[in-house]
């Protein structure tokens, strides 16, 4: 088998591109063109995210046939989105608000409000230009933000405090995903002078009571949205997005029990990237819902015909923790020289997906539900378990050989728990890699640094080469994580 | 600033994690029951024969083996509650109580279960906000642990024995109050490292027993006049602090301090809880309001308001907000609470530090350049 693409491969490849182009001219036409200038030298990240082609294009390189064009189409689609919610963010209607990124958006979409989810930008722009989140870093850092907090919160807060997120008179956070996040943003509500509700998710959510609390929380802010905004709730209005959402997550669904073929046929971007935008910034939305029945369709095209989206998998992986923002390519890179696939992310394993919509309870509640037991939620803050034993959950479900866990030195959270979870590793054989760095902020670990943690890894531990160079039968591998050979990774 | 010479007595029962008193209340067969956070009502831990221990590392040399397990990237209050578990010195403790309050004490929690589990634990899920739900939530995680130490140890916490417990807890809080309230004379009566030493000794000791060292403390204060000469007075607001040196190197330096607005201090925490209606209602509601720490997220006006109205009450010359290094909130607070309180024309000094004892000299000079810019 070989990825190398053909004549069709560069004609998908410019359709694409030409997608991309027309979004951007959509833009230029919906501002026009004095308003659009302007805008361009009021938030400078504008021009950080005309490099969607690059990122298509190092996403494409080295892929071939359908995994290629899903790969194209998640980056056309991102675009197209993206520019409908800048629109609505640079005309910043009275309907316009800032939601933090574990409110539930459809609710105040249900209302009739333009939400702009506040760390949008700092997932994206990484995504985009490796160096595109320092300013940023830099400008929260300079304004007394402690160097140790998550740097996806300083980026975000570096956007605020630069001027550079479009303002909002109103806001709504909560206290997830982690303290410094929910501690953030007492400096966006004074930044914006902001009226801010915020919704307080309880730690035990297990169980009616929680669900039943939260319940009352997204109430509670639905009642403070009426006075606050002009948005009014729309039950039938909400229906239909949670309709519309449990579509896109049975199609999800049907995506991963396909994905669990080995070999899979497909993997990694527009699975995980196509589950963080869709699930977090356009759930309900039916744009998003054909989005993922493309990708199913052309995953299911492979299965039937057999087709690999990696031709050379060698070994099956898990990325736990958010993705690693400022190395876009590291999969693509990991995919050729090891024939590593990334079958799945934590971030897109949600064991709660569909919501009951027969009356504004259930639905209210299975949103609380979402978020309270969404993969953020529950790894960041519930007790060990919950990070743990879904590792090992995911691990046999995905059929996966090896387990990766980007070990971002700004997630406290999850840092405090990796040596239970080596711990756990080792007693179970599964073979476990920490890639020691820095979500957003690649002076912290460059690119380099993280392929030489990897480069370690699948030597001492998976015992092989690059390019398929043996160095241990797969069945030898099995038997050869010892604590020992994790350990002398972790110790470089 | 001499201190008075019995203040000895204070520090000898901070030296070890289980001070005497703890040793002789067990000897009458009492349990401790050790606790984390200020967000632990003490009241409810008092029930019966129970005493609450809020827990402290006392000496700690080094965290190795919590490194190892929690990171070098958690606060080190945490880390070093863990390696002395490790080590065993709370396993006669009758238990722990726990808060998921923030990102590091719910991952000392995970790791404690991991590797010492206590003989009886429970963490209380404590909101992030106030008002009407979050009161009822409260109340209700309260009764669960009531209920569940009940069971557990055979105490009634609950009803007239909880009613006695809120007004034992009070007579105690204005006994400490009564002397808090000497450091807002000019000259003060006691010194902040004397007060320090008292406040944390009621956290860590049973109360009745250490009533007559409190009373003896405040008779031999008065007797003992004004304390001083000082520069400075100084606030001192922040988190976690049972480090005794850190307010000893202020004051050594001619800052006296005479607020402690953090989580291990006097303010506002000693106010009384309310003694009609509900105990585990009132206890809640105290709880939840008393406590300032910037975990809450709605609060944050009133927390930079109580260090104002603090400041003037006390007449502090500046604020020092102090924090242990990693701590999310205060890291992210310090920064928003500098700048407020320096637009409203308070001198404000932010420092890192760590759990234990260290960097003394850095301290010392931060110190003299902060009273210094003051023009003291």
């Amino acid at each position: 088998m070989n990825n190398r693409p053909t004549v069709i491969d560069y004609l998908i490849h410019a359709k694409y591109f030409v997608q991309i182009l027309l979004s951007f001219t959509m833009l230029a036409l919906r501002r026009g063109p004095v308003s659009l200038l302007r805008d361009m030298r009021r938030y400078p990240w504008l021009f950080t995210l005309l490099r969607a082609p690059l990122l298509m294009g190092r996403l494409a390189a080295g892929r071939a046939g359908l995994y290629r064009e899903a790969n194209e189409l998640l980056i056309s689609f991102i675009v197209r989105r993206m520019v409908g919610l800048l629109v609505r963010a640079l005309e910043r209607g009275d309907t316009f608000i800032l939601h933090q990124e574990m409110v539930p958006p459809e609710i105040s979409t249900a209302m009739g409000l333009s939400v702009w989810p506040a760390e949008l930008l700092s997932i994206l722009l990484p995504l985009l230009d490796s160096h595109a989140a320092e300013e940023y870093i830099d400008c929260s850092e300079n304004e007394g933000i402690p160097p140790d907090i998550c740097s996806h919160v300083k980026m975000t807060l570096g956007i605020v405090l630069s001027g550079q997120m479009p303002p909002s008179s109103v806001i709504v956070s909560s206290n997830l995903p982690c303290d410094g996040n929910m501690t953030g943003y007492e400096i966006t509500r004074r930044w914006n002078n902001a009226s801010i509700y915020r919704l307080d998710i309880p730690f035990n959510f297990y169980d009616d009571r929680a669900a039943e609390y939260f319940a009352g929380e997204l109430r509670r802010m639905i009642a403070w949205l009426e006075e606050n905004t002009p948005g009014r709730m729309d039950w039938e209005r909400l229906k239909q997005i949670c309709e519309e959402r449990n579509r896109m997550a049975e199609i999800e669904i049907e995506l991963w029990e396909m994905i669990s073929a080995r070999p899979a046929p497909m993997a990694a971007e527009p699975v995980y990237l196509g589950h963080l935008w869709s699930f977090n910034a356009d759930p309900g939305r039916p744009e998003a819902t054909r989005f993922f029945r493309r990708i199913a369709d052309m995953t299911r095209r492979n299965l039937e015909a057999g087709v690999r989206a990696v031709p050379n998998e060698r070994f099956r992986a898990v990325l736990w923790n958010p993705p690693l923002l400022h190395f876009s390519e590291l999969f693509r890179w990991a995919e050729e020289a090891y024939g590593i696939t990334l079958v799945i992310d934590s971030m897109t394993y949600n064991s709660q997906p569909l919501i009951d919509t027969a009356t504004p309870d259930t639905m209210l509640r299975d949103l609380g539900k979402i978020i309270m037991q969404g993969p953020m939620a529950r790894h960041t803050r519930g007790p060990a378990e919950n990070y743990i034993d879904d590792i090992f959950r995911i691990y046999h479900r995905f059929d996966l050989d090896m387990v990766w866990v980007a070990g971002h030195i700004g997630c406290k959270n999850t840092m405090a728990l990796n040596q239970m979870l080596r711990e756990a590793c080792r007693e179970k054989g599964v073979p476990l890699l920490i890639i020691e760095y820095d979500l957003s902020d690649q002076r912290i670990c460059s690119h380099e640094g993280i392929i030489r943690q990897i480069d370690h890894f699948m030597q001492n531990v998976m015992k092989v080469g690059r390019n398929g160079k043996e160095h241990a039968t797969r069945e030898a591998v099995a038997s050869n994580v010892t604590a020992d050979a994790c350990a002398s990774h972790l110790e470089e | 600033m001499n201190q008075y010479a019995g203040i000895s007595l204070f520090d000898d029962l901070l030296a070890e994690p289980l001070n005497r008193l703890a040793e002789q209340a067990m000897g009458e067969g009492r349990v401790p029951v050790g606790y984390t956070c200020s967000y632990v009502p003490e009241t409810l831990l008092s029930a019966g024969k129970l005493f609450p221990v809020r827990l402290r590392a006392p000496g700690i040399a080094g965290t190795e083996m919590a490194d190892t397990y929690m990171s070098n990237v958690i606060c080190s209050y945490t880390k070093s509650l863990l390696e002395f578990a490790i080590g065993g010195a709370y396993d006669r403790l009758g238990g722990v109580v726990f808060t998921a309050n923030c990102d590091h004490m719910r991952r000392l929690m995970d790791n404690l279960e991991y590797l010492r589990k206590p003989a009886f634990s429970h963490t209380l899920d404590v909101p992030h906000k106030r008002g009407g739900p979050a009161l009822d939530w409260f109340t209700e995680e309260l009764k669960m642990l009531a209920d569940k130490m009940s069971a557990h140890f055979g105490v009634s916490a609950a009803g007239d024995d909880l009613a006695a417990a809120i007004r034992s807890r009070n007579a105690f809080a204005e006994a400490l109050r009564a002397i808090g309230d000497l450091r807002k004379l000019d000259p003060p009566l006691i010194t902040g490292g004397e007060f320090h030493r008292v406040m944390i000794a009621s956290l860590v000791s049973p109360k009745d027993l250490l009533m007559p060292l409190v009373e003896d403390f405040r008779r031999r204060a008065v007797e003992r006049g004004g304390v001083g000469p000082y520069r400075a007075r100084i606030m001192v607001a922040g988190g976690e602090l049972d480090d005794l040196s850190f307010i000893d190197v202020i004051e050594s330096q001619g800052g006296l301090v005479v607020a402690d607005r953090f989580c291990t201090g006097s303010l506002p925490g000693l106010e009384p809880v309310p003694e009609s209606g509900d105990p585990l209602r009132a206890i809640a509601q105290h709880t939840l309001y008393k406590v300032l720490c910037p975990r809450m997220m709605e609060e944050f006006d009133e927390r930079e308001e109580a260090i104002r109205q603090t400041a003037l009450e006390y007449r502090a010359d500046g604020v020092i907000i102090q924090a242990i290094k990693f701590c999310d909130t205060w890291g992210v607070e310090g920064s928003t609470l500098t700048a407020a309180l320096r637009s409203a024309g308070i001198p404000v000094l932010r420092l890192e530090r760590e759990y234990r004892h260290g960097g003394e000299g850095q301290l010392r000079t931060r110190v003299q350049a902060f009273i210094e810019s003051m023009g003291k």
